[in-house]
């Protein structure tokens, strides 16, 4: 299962590329993007993402996330790692093909009978706000840290993220507190069927080995404990006991989960890559 | 590909353990992946990653916190069992730091500072301040004495033992860990076994009582060497000891098989000799501890590991040899099992049974015969050792006090057969055995009877 990841890394993360890219060996996404704790900011950011009824009604109407739950994640973590560590043409690339993808994704939220379409900006920056929101959070309690002006840097920073997709530069949020603010502000929120659904998958993933999965549940507990009250409270989630939640304990976790992913080939030199850019 | 860990996992540890043999195939594949790094040249410096070198206490938190290192070693462990690893590697047994990056040169600077009280151009009279090569959870650079005298220091990774120490509090996920690992064994002492040894690992202060405890007594042998300490140059964050020169494991395999003969004799001895009379296990037989010198001449390394055992602790063991291999008492033989806990008394199971299967162990001292240690043989040995499906299983165990011996016994016979050694290794024995005191049956045996007698005088 983290097979796939593994080999998306080792490809989204270029050995000769002709440029720094969108962001650069000195920029704070780089070192956030490689911070150990992303899988559960991942995990954590598909809860919120699917919060809202629109966003998740092309989900669950145009992709096959249902039959390769997996290769679906891997999809989506390369295209992230593609256009944090990618030279420019690489991401711009990335972005239009996503781009292309969303022109033919439109239709009706069987629940709320509300029209969507994948390019209306409102949902792109939705699911923008919370991938962001969720890795800033992540890795500022379970990651290496993130000073409150770093945060900050970062939220500023992952503005052309957004953009490269369809965002207009001057919708997206600049600041944590402004990124909060915004996605309360957002008043269609609500876990449709097709949210439970998905989550449920999230939670449990199927075909997961046994090696795997109790490693998991452990750290959707962890998605679920660090989620914004609103997002747990319209999942109807319980709050999970404060030692599941507990930094060291939770690092411990992710340490294990992360050095199995290490050791498949071709992430630990990626990683290296990453690092001696950032040096250099 | 066969997988009988995998099967002897599922059989004993049950759901409950996904976690750890999760943990243990990362461990296993970490191993896997870095032998060059183990097996290195005697200039090891261009195989230190210096420019991923770490820079802060942070770093090294991130790179061998959070489980990291732990699991590292646990994989390390692991790899005794799992028959699918490649023979070099299983040999190997690569430590945790050989992954790690090395230290910047000014956190390692930093860390003399502290410990020794001044910076290490002032502290040496000369510093090479890049590491040469990596040690237990640290590194180690070359530096010559106010006094002349060439050394090598021993520094520690900042910070590395407060996250060591943390990460072996979480007994729950670690037992998880460790009876996945090696089913049939009690997996609550051998979690305090190994949780006691690592701390043990994180003071150097032990090591170098104990490093002590090898070089003084083997002082002016011909054959074994053991570097001595620098006490003054020494903390528990610093270890100085005399620098050795010559050939690593692998450049030795390329010798002739004479050579490496006479190496595995050396090791051999060391390893038997330490054990009966100075009590005490070195229970790290890794080959990077190992600096060959040609002729049999072998000088041994990193103390980190080190264990002592008593007269009562010993009594069983030597009892059991004696009455398997000399007095051929079934009886005795099973009894003496019983008392030093390798065999749960009463178990249902008929006494030759016992005499075969733990009588493999005692396979190269039962018969006055020269022998090959082959790789098949050591991996035969190894697998037995941790074979859940045999009748004996339920009823058999590895008591706490024996643990680190039983993985040396089993690193031994990794290193014998990755050197496809041959000797009387009976003979040998028979020498060293305190109930025999054999007459010495190689040249190397005389010399080191000469050895003995000076020794003898000079005490």
């Amino acid at each position: 299962m983290l097979e796939p990841l593994a080999r998306v890394y080792e490809r989204s993360v270029p050995a000769e590329p002709a440029d720094d890219g969108l962001f650069g060996p000195g920029s704070i996404v780089w070192r956030v993007h490689r911070d150990r704790s992303f899988a559960l900011a991942g995990m954590r950011a598909l809860m919120v993402q699917a919060l809202h009824p629109l966003a998740m009604a092309g989900v669950a109407q145009h992709s096959d996330w249902r039959r390769d739950p997996f290769g679906r994640l891997a999809a989506t973590s390369g295209y992230v790692l593609t256009v944090t560590y990618g030279d420019r043409a690489s991401a711009n690339e990335a972005a239009a093909r996503v781009r292309a993808v969303h022109r033919h994704v439109r239709g009706t939220d069987p629940e709320t009978g509300l029209p969507y379409a994948a390019e209306d900006p409102e949902l792109l920056l939705w699911v923008h706000a919370a991938l962001v929101e969720s890795i800033e959070t992540i890795v500022q309690r379970y990651g290496r840290g993130l000073e409150p002006v770093d945060a900050d840097r970062y939220v500023a920073e992952m503005v052309p993220f957004a953009e490269i997709v369809g965002v207009p530069r001057d919708m997206v949020p600049r600041s944590v507190e402004a990124l909060n603010e915004w996605m309360r502000s957002v008043a269609l929120v609500q876990p449709t069927q097709a949210a439970r659904d998905a989550i449920e998958v999230v939670v449990d993933p199927p075909g997961i080995d046994g090696d795997t999965r109790e490693l998991w549940h452990e750290l959707a507990k962890v998605a679920i404990g660090t989620l914004p009250d609103w997002a747990r409270a319209a999942y109807g989630f319980a709050m999970p006991p404060p030692e599941a939640l507990e930094r060291e304990y939770v690092r411990q976790l992710l340490g294990t989960l992360d050095l199995a992913f290490e050791s498949l080939g071709g992430v630990m030199e990626a990683r290296r890559r990453i690092e001696l850019r950032t040096r250099s | 590909m066969k997988k009988p860990a995998a099967a002897m996992v599922q059989s004993r540890a049950g759901r409950s353990a996904a976690l750890a043999r999760l943990a243990l195939r990362i461990g296993g594949r970490y191993v896997a992946r870095s032998p060059r790094l183990v097996f290195a040249s005697v200039e090891r410096r261009r195989e230190l990653r210096h420019d991923l070198a770490l820079r802060s206490a942070d770093d090294v938190a991130e790179e061998l916190g959070a489980m990291r290192g732990v699991l590292m070693k646990l994989g390390q462990m692991a790899s005794y069992v799992y028959e699918d690893l490649p023979q070099t590697v299983r040999a190997t047994m690569g430590r945790l730091q050989q992954t790690a990056p090395p230290m910047s040169p000014e956190m390692a600077a930093g860390v003399i500072t502290e410990e020794l009280g001044a910076a290490p151009d002032e502290v040496f009279a000369r510093w090479d301040p890049l590491a040469f090569a990596a040690a237990s959870i640290g590194q180690v650079h070359r530096a010559i004495t106010r006094d002349g005298r060439a050394v090598a220091v021993k520094v520690q990774y900042p910070g590395i033992a407060r996250s060591i120490t943390s990460d072996l509090r979480n007994v729950s996920l670690l037992r998880r860990l460790v009876g996945s690992a090696f089913p049939g064994l009690d997996s609550r002492s051998l979690v305090e076994e190994l949780a006691e040894r690592l701390e043990e690992e994180i003071d150097y202060g032990l090591e170098a009582r104990s490093q002590e405890l090898f070089a003084s007594y083997y002082d002016g042998h011909p054959y074994i060497h053991v570097p001595h300490v620098v006490p003054a140059l020494s903390t528990a964050r610093v270890l100085t000891s005399d620098l050795v020169t010559g050939s690593r494991f692998e450049e030795m395999q390329g010798w002739s098989q004479h050579e490496r003969d006479l190496a595995a004799e050396t090791i051999y001895r060391f390893v038997f000799r330490s054990l009966y009379r100075i009590h005490a296990f070195n229970g790290d037989p890794h080959p990077g501890n190992y600096v060959f010198h040609g002729g049999g001449r072998v000088s041994f390394l990193d103390f980190g590991l080190t264990k002592t055992f008593t007269d009562q602790d010993l009594a069983p063991l030597v009892d059991a040899v004696r009455l398997l291999v000399f007095d051929n008492d079934a009886d005795g033989f099973r009894d003496a099992l019983e008392r030093a806990g390798f065999l749960k008394a009463g178990a249902p199971v008929a006494t030759q049974l016992v005499v075969d299967r733990f009588g493999h162990f005692y396979g190269t001292v039962l018969k006055d015969r020269p022998m090959m240690i082959t790789p098949e043989y050591s991996s035969a040995i190894v697998r037995r050792f941790f074979d859940a499906r045999s009748p004996l299983a339920p009823y058999s165990d590895v008591p706490r006090a024996y643990v680190v011996m039983q993985r040396i016994n089993l690193g031994l016979y990794a290193v014998l057969g990755s050197m496809n050694a041959t000797a009387n290794w009976r003979r040998i024995a028979e020498e060293i055995w305190p109930f025999r005191n054999g007459p010495p049956s190689t040249p190397i045996g005389e010399a080191e009877a000469r050895w003995e007698a000076q020794r003898a005088i000079a005490v």
